[in-house]
């Protein structure tokens, strides 16, 4: 099996949440066959575009990996999906839609528009891997980015398997729609305390010498 | 303040909108078709490096000054693949500079924090796309701006959208 990936994600690669799944991903497929091969694009690089478009018309499986961008797919992704020319029915499309936030029914308005997006395509709907809490892969090393794509490597075996993401394993991968209301307390807790001095250390490392609710515009007239 | 937003640069729309606010003062009409508006490039600089301030430069800090001063932002689109163009697309995902990095609970889920205030939302749209999607995903938007939707509204329906604007 030979898969395109493209990663829809905005960010640079080497910055890319996304990205790192990727790797993942695609090293579960190889655990899962030795034979499977891949190749990807990156959208957050233009110059790429025209590569991806010409892989979109030749493959019959391809996975789009995404950030949740305010609710749906970001407006870069859509632009560059809005220039493929439709295919004749015989391709699989899945997806991997991973947020920052961390409960799966963040993560449900992009995976309701998801699902129609293939039939737009000409291609066949196969899936999407649903995962929150993504955010700090960006901010931790690497030995921790490994620790926190883990889970993606048997995602990477279960799609090899369903060439695609259309099966009770890659559903259960969502985890909790929400989180109940003694995990709602402490979250609450952490967030007005040890989230809020790690975010204000992460900013300052970034150079940031401002508070991080500053108000850099009027709020009246 | 009624702030509308309209990437269409379909002047007819525009017209049967401003003819539904007939006589009223307490709205702007932005027109961003022709404006310079890039796409959210997912930095985090805006909640981490250089609070509230996007660090792609172009013509979107106009509209983002502008929705600070609302209190309702309507957003007027065509459809791409059944969803809203590109363009509303990126203008809307780099909204995220009126939130901050600072996280809390919002009923049962997670939210960031506002960094000014809350914002109702409302989408008119022109061209194919479901309406039950459409009105989910402006309801997810307005939780975003720390409120509820004011609807999703096909062109046909903008005299039902104009009578949202109160």
């Amino acid at each position: 099996m030979h898969v395109l990936i493209i990663n829809g994600s905005p960010r640079v690669q080497k910055y890319s949440n996304t990205d790192k799944i990727i790797s993942a991903l695609k090293e579960g497929m190889e655990q899962y066959d030795p034979g499977i091969t891949t190749e990807l694009y990156s959208i957050s690089d233009r110059k790429q575009w025209d590569d991806a478009r010409e892989a979109f018309v030749r493959n019959d499986e391809i996975l789009i990996a995404l950030p949740l961008f305010v609710e749906c797919i970001p407006g870069l992704l859509l632009e560059f999906l809005s220039t493929l020319p439709p295919k004749d029915g015989h391709t699989r499309m899945s997806f991997v839609l991973q947020s920052g936030f961390a409960e799966a029914s963040q993560l449900r308005c992009g995976e309701k528009y998801l699902k129609t997006l293939p039939g737009r395509l000409g291609c066949i709907y196969k899936g999407t891997l649903i995962k929150g809490d993504n955010f700090s892969i960006r901010l931790v090393p690497d030995d921790m980015k490994k620790k926190i794509t883990a889970p993606y490597v048997q995602m990477g075996k279960v799609y090899a398997e369903h060439k695609g993401f259309d099966c009770e394993e890659a559903r259960k991968f969502a985890g909790p729609e929400y989180f109940n209301a003694p995990m709602r307390l402490i979250l609450r807790s952490i967030f007005a305390t040890f989230g809020r001095i790690m975010f204000r250390k992460t900013a300052r490392s970034w150079g940031c010498d401002k508070p991080l609710n500053y108000r850099p515009y009027p709020a009246s007239r | 303040m009624i702030l509308i937003i309209d990437t269409t640069g379909n002047e007819d729309m525009i017209n049967e909108i401003e003819s539904g606010l007939n006589g009223r003062n307490d709205y702007e009409i932005i027109r961003a078709k022709d404006m310079k508006i890039g796409h959210c490039i997912g930095c985090n600089y805006c909640w981490l490096k250089d609070p509230g301030i996007c660090s792609v430069k172009d013509d979107h800090e106009t509209i983002l000054k502008k929705m600070i001063l609302s209190d309702q932002i309507w957003l007027v689109s065509g459809t791409t693949l059944g969803f809203i163009t590109p363009l509303a697309k990126n203008i809307i995902d780099r909204i995220i500079p009126l939130a901050t990095m600072n996280l809390k609970f919002k009923g049962k889920q997670m939210r960031h924090e506002l960094r000014y205030k809350s914002y109702q939302f409302g989408l008119i749209y022109d061209g194919e796309a479901d309406k039950a999607f459409m009105e989910h995903w402006s309801d997810r938007v307005a939780i975003n701006f720390g409120s509820r939707t004011k609807g999703a509204f096909k062109r046909e329906e903008i005299k039902e959208a104009v009578s949202c604007m109160c």
